[in-house]
This record gives structure tokens, sequence and C-alpha cells, in this order.
């Protein structure tokens, strides 16, 4: 029964609803409530797979923490802050139906996840000028003209290349608007199929681990 | 050990540090190169201004980035909210990341006197935070309601006049879906595409070639790229702000990049000619 149930009946339903989708795309866009509705519950589910993802990583912090697993430390922080973030989000929440109304948690949010978060991206800047230099080697042609189509948008992109020299902003500008174009198209099509293909084989059973994580038939 | 070599065996704090310091000189000495205007961010601002816009339409702004890509994304999104409420649109705020709160307080600290004349619930609204992926944006096309039964601040659509007709893609101007990720595909797929509704995308840096096909294609009407997007709105705007401030820091960290990449090379030619 619980096979039936892991795997018949989620093909049935995957495939009703890809079905109910298509009708509803190509024959009934304006009109459907039937699809309406279960886009509705599609975004209940999503919601409710937040919740479940809050528990699975409460779960798995707190049993490295019992087990003393590798680095548990950093599973105690985790708890720690969310705790705190709950706690002073569901205060505030409380109190005036905003959870930025209680003062710890504006404060957290805005002076420590903030530069936290701005700090991120600007990082990897320093990650890749060390990578640039250790990593960027035009070892065969094929290296030696990515490089160069690199370092000309690289410089098109930054206005001290055209001070530098007006050709590299005019070449740079080529590869974006005219050189990259056909491969990026080729990508967006050949993924675009593939994706149908997928959908196929998901409908058709021949991908299980569109359903329950095991590889393919 | 060849010098090449000792030089590729460097620890890399010391190219860090280099780093550091060179992107310090133009904090501490601004430089202000001269800046050209890319026709995929002419596109966008004129997609937003003059005889493009009528008073009173209602856009839509996703905020599909969060804190980390603020300094790409937020400056482009601060000139697209002044140019569209100059021009007396009412504006749909929006976004798909747990801190668009905090992005949406940037907005109104960045664009402060244009939101200062603009009323909450006439002239704009802040619906949030959305989730449900491609699905929501889909609904959001055909019932707004059944994603956004209420605002950000807990009032029901129906008691906000701006929201009052309001409910699907039809009562929409345009979107401006400023992406780290796949939210400008979302809407490209389900409002631009099926409905035909005018869509501009003012992503971070890394979109840029993914979008760019779409902006030749048409489906997006313009396209910010990255920060100097934004630098570049800020000067069609007139008002130079943080965009513009830190294009002379990526002036000096795209420079060095490539006088890295050319010394290695030079150091794998220097060996290659010597072992030959």
């Amino acid at each position: 029964m619980s096979q039936v149930l892991k795997r018949e009946v989620v093909y049935a339903f995957t495939g009703l609803v890809t079905v109910l989708m298509f009708v509803e795309y190509f024959f009934f866009a304006e009109t459907w409530s039937l699809a309406e509705t279960i886009r509705t519950w599609a975004i209940i589910v999503y919601n409710i797979s937040l919740g479940l993802g809050a528990i699975q990583l409460l779960r798995q912090h707190t049993l490295n923490l019992q087990r003393k697993r590798d680095n548990y430390g950093y599973s105690a922080v985790v708890l720690a802050f969310f705790a705190i973030m709950f706690l002073t989000g569901m205060m505030g929440y409380l109190a005036t139906g905003q959870q930025t109304d209680n003062g710890i948690y504006n404060w957290l949010f805005v002076n420590v996840y903030t530069p936290l978060g701005a700090t991120l991206y600007p990082i990897t800047g320093f990650y890749i000028f060390s990578a640039a230099y250790r990593a960027f080697r035009a070892r065969n042609i094929d290296a030696a003209l990515m490089l160069i189509a690199g370092c000309f948008v690289i410089l098109s992109n930054a206005p001290v290349g055209e001070a530098i020299w007006p050709g590299f902003a005019t070449i740079g500008e080529w590869f974006k608007f005219t050189g990259q174009i056909p491969g990026m198209r080729t990508f967006a099509m050949v993924g675009a199929l593939g994706m149908i293909a997928y959908g196929f084989r998901a409908l058709l059973g021949k991908e299980r681990g569109f359903y329950a994580g095991g590889g393919d038939e | 050990m060849s010098i090449t070599e000792k030089m590729a065996n460097m620890d890399r704090r010391v190219f860090y540090w280099i780093l550091f310091f060179a992107m310090m000189v133009p904090f501490l000495s601004p430089i202000g190169f001269p800046l050209s205007i890319a026709p995929n961010t002419q596109d966008l601002y004129d997609g937003v201004t003059g005889d493009s816009i009528d008073a009173g339409e209602i856009w839509i702004i996703n905020f599909g980035y969060g804190v980390s890509a603020w300094s790409e994304c937020a400056p482009g999104v601060t000139v697209v909210t002044k140019a569209l409420f100059r021009e007396d649109a009412k504006i749909i705020f929006m976004g798909p990341h747990y801190d668009v709160e905090l992005t949406m307080n940037k907005l109104m600290e960045d664009a402060g006197a244009d939101f200062a004349g603009k009323e909450y619930g006439e002239d704009y609204v802040f619906l949030g935070y959305i989730t449900g992926g491609e699905a929501a944006i889909t609904q959001l096309a055909s019932d707004m309601r059944s994603v956004y039964p209420q605002d950000h601040h807990g009032t029901d659509l129906d008691d906000i006049p701006l929201m009052a007709d309001v409910n699907e893609w039809r009562d929409i101007a345009g979107v401006l879906s400023s992406d780290t990720g796949d939210w400008g595909a979302y809407f490209l797929r389900q409002w631009q595409e099926p409905h035909d509704v005018p869509l501009a995308q003012i992503g971070i840096s890394m979109l840029g070639s993914t979008g760019i096909p779409y902006w030749l294609a048409g489906n997006y009407f313009g396209m910010s790229v990255g920060s100097r997007g934004g630098a570049e709105l800020e000067k069609l705007i007139g008002e130079l702000g943080e965009a513009t401030t830190a294009m002379d820091s990526i002036s000096v960290s795209h420079l060095m990049i490539v006088i890295a990449v050319i010394m290695a090379n030079i150091g794998v030619l220097t060996d290659r000619g010597r072992e030959s």
C-alpha cells in the first residue's frame, strides 16, 4: 500500500495536474478557475514546506549538538539565533502585528544581518582577484581565447577601460551584444527542450528522482 | 624556484591586501571616470519616463534581491522609483526575499524626497513578502488577492484605495523586476509572453549575459546590468548616488583582476620559453 501511495498515486496526481495546467494555458487561459485553485494550493504547499524546512533545520542542528559532531559550535550559534529571532519576532508580531516592532529583532536585523549580507557579495571580489592570478592561465588556445574575451568584457564593464582606450568598450560590447548571443540563445532553447523532455519522462514515470529520490529507471 | 613559481605560490592573503589597498585609493581620492550609457539601460530609462508613461498608471516593482545584492540592484530600483513617481505613476512594491522589508525601508530612505510627496495606499503600496515561486507569479497575473489578501501591514487589499480596482495583469501597466535570480524570468514567462505586459529587469551583473538576449528579442523593454547599470541610470536622471560612487572602486578592482591575469600569463609564457 505504501508503495502505491509513494509511486502510483504521486504519478497519477502529477500527471493530472500537468494536464490541467497544459489545458488551461493553451485553451482556457482567461476563464478556468479550477487551475487557479490548484495554483493556490501549490502556493499553500510551498508555504508549508518553508515550515518543514525550519523544523528540519532545527532537528539537524540539534542532533549535531547532541552528538557533538564536527563544528557543532556553529550549530549552537544557529539554534541560538533561531531562538532569538523567532521569539523577538513573535513578541513584536503579537504586540503590534509587525515583527520589526520589537527592538531586539530590529536591531539584529539592521545591525547584524544587513552588514553581513551586504559584505557577502563584495568579499567574492577578493577571491576572484586571487583566483585570477592562480587559475586563469592560457594553457591552450581555447583558454587563451576565453581569457582575452574575458579581459575585454571586464574592461568594458568598468569605466576605467574606456578611459584607457575606447576600443575596450567597443570590443567588449561586441562580445556582450553580438558574440555571446548565439551561445546564450542556444543554451536557452536547449534548456527549454530539455525541460520538455524531462517533463514527459517524469510524466511517464521514467524520472524516479523526481518522485522518490531514485535514479533513472 | 623561479620568480614566477614563487609568485604563483604566494600566500593568497597577500592578494587580498593588495586589492584592499588598491580599492582604498578611490575612496580616499575619487577619480570619476567618464561613463557612457549602454543602449539597454537607455531603453529602460526611456520606458519609465516621458511619453512612455501616463499619469495614474500602476506599475509593479519586484524586489527579487536581498540585502547582499543591494550594491548592485538598489541604485537602479531607486532611480526607476523616482522616475515613475515623477511621472505620477503609482507603484506596487513586493518581493520574494525574507528581508524585503529592509529593502523597502532602504528604498524609502534613498528616494525619501519622492516618497515624501506620495501617500501610502493612494500612490504606492507595499505588499511585502511573496513565496510560491513561479506558481505565485502566475497566480498574481489572474488573481492577486489569492496571493496577497492583505498588504505588508495587514490591511485588506479591498481597503486600500490603490488596490481597489487592481486584481490581475490587465490592471498593471508594467513590471520592473530587480533580480539576483529567476524572478524576472517568471514574470517573462507568466506576464510578458502570454499577456504582453511590458517588463524590464534591473539585475546583478551576472544576469547580463542571460538577460541581454531577451532585451534584444523585445521581451524586456530595457535592462540595467549590475552597479554599472545603476550608475548609468543615476546619470540619466541627473542625480548621482551610491552606484556612481562605486564605479571608481569597480574600475580599480576590474583593472587589478586584468593585471593579475596578464601577470600570471606572462609567468606561464616565461616558464614555457625556459622549458623549451
